[in-house]
């Protein structure tokens, strides 16, 4: 049955709008959830707060293991959907310059303009970096190029790579999620509370 | 927040333990699925009903009728092998063989709401097989000449000259057939039969289920 879009059981022009609804809801959600403050990022690197480790884990676990609950039932074709091309080392780069930004600025790009909508002025001046970002990354990009598209290894999974069956993999990372989970709250215990 | 949780005795709440001990169980419950299978296509009891009806075959009179008027609906499918095929067919006819029915070239004659498609073998036993896997999958539009190639020369190129006691209409039909099979070539010196030309189809290949795309 599923995807809806792609095999049209919803028409394609309507793409934009259930993208604009979720959007709303997810907007919603992360103002109503905290997110649109900087210390709920912060907690995550003083250890004070880690519902963002938390909730990152949750909707893994819970989209995986629902997702192949579907594809039996046959509500999702698992083999449609889209997996990201994995450009390795550029991944890997970027990923450590996104967390120093999460480190210096308290946001994600996402929650910074969640930040803007309730009026948060540092947010402000964290989405005006991204724009200084992207500017200094786009017109340096001739130079940063053969970087930028080496090391494409295409839409590989982790079953690919490994070569195992994608229940262990669930199976493997939900007990590593429960773990991180325990240990998160563990150390959350021990950390100076902070009231925000 | 409980005053319970407040205390340090406690570390996790007991909802969220639940929660914990709930994930790994759905995680640890997709091995024990059984095996996926695919139920794409007609459902089994619609698909021993249409089994059963008895229009889904066309008789070699009504099919010679048909070639005879030129009906452009008309689609002609030889699923015997290769060989068979270029020794002998009906005029018009293409070439899909049995095991080849459903790879991608050949699949798109079949899968098409534009012609009436009429299979055939040498009797009607392979093309049964292929208007089996069609129905499944759900192809409208397929018949099966009844009798195959076999039924075909017994009753257009050679049909029996009726006994005296039958009825007028059997007198009509073999004048019928006997027209037909001068139609078709009987009589006629070898050199004026021309080979049959395959008939140009232009199928139109079923688009490929799209992979969705984008990310975040």
């Amino acid at each position: 049955m599923g995807p809806l879009i792609p095999n049209g059981l919803i028409p394609i022009e309507w793409n934009f709008v259930i993208a604009l609804l979720i959007g709303l809801a997810f907007g919603y959600i992360m103002e109503a959830s905290g997110f649109s403050s900087s210390r709920k990022i912060i907690g995550v690197f003083y250890g004070y707060d880690f519902a963002v480790i938390k909730l990152f884990f949750t909707t893994a676990i819970v989209s995986a293991i629902g997702l192949y609950y579907m594809d039996y039932l046959g509500w999702v074709d698992i083999s449609q959907l889209y997996v990201h091309p994995t450009y390795l080392w550029p991944a890997i780069v970027g990923g450590v310059f996104m967390g120093l930004g999460f480190m210096f600025g308290g946001y994600c790009p996402g929650t910074s303009l969640c930040a803007i909508g309730i009026g948060k002025i540092d947010a402000l001046a964290f989405a005006v970096g991204i724009m200084i970002g992207v500017f200094i990354f786009s017109e340096s990009f001739g130079l940063l190029e053969p970087f930028f598209n080496g090391s494409n290894y295409g839409h590989i999974t982790m079953m690919d790579t490994f070569g195992i069956s994608p229940y262990w993999i669930i199976l493997i990372f939900t007990v590593i999620a429960v773990i991180v989970f325990y240990f998160s709250d563990f150390i959350r215990k021990r950390v100076k509370k902070v009231f925000y | 927040m409980s005053k319970r949780y407040k205390s340090k005795k406690i570390l996790v709440k007991t909802e969220y333990k639940f929660l914990a001990i709930l994930m790994i169980l759905m995680a640890a419950g997709l091995f024990f699925l059984p095996e996926k299978i695919d139920n794409e296509g007609t459902n089994p009891e619609e698909f021993v009903l249409n089994t059963l009806k008895s229009d889904r075959y066309i008789s070699t009179d009504q099919l010679a009728k048909r070639i005879i008027d030129q009906d452009p609906t008309l689609l002609l499918i030889d699923t015997r092998s290769e060989e068979e095929y270029n020794a002998f067919t009906l005029p018009n006819a293409i070439n899909v063989p049995l095991e080849k029915l459903l790879e991608e070239d050949y699949v798109s004659y079949i899968d098409q709401d534009s012609y009436d498609v009429v299979l055939f073998s040498n009797d009607n036993y392979h093309a049964d097989q292929a208007w089996k896997i069609g129905n499944r999958k759900g192809f409208k539009s397929v018949y099966v000449l009844k009798g195959g190639l076999n039924e075909w020369f017994n009753t257009i190129i050679s049909p029996k000259y009726p006994a005296e006691n039958m009825p007028e209409t059997a007198f009509k039909l073999y004048d019928f057939r006997k027209a037909a099979g001068m139609y078709f070539g009987v009589g006629a010196p070898k050199s004026d039969t021309k080979k049959a030309t395959p008939k140009k189809v232009i199928t139109v290949k079923k688009k490929k289920k799209r992979v969705a795309e984008g990310g975040c």
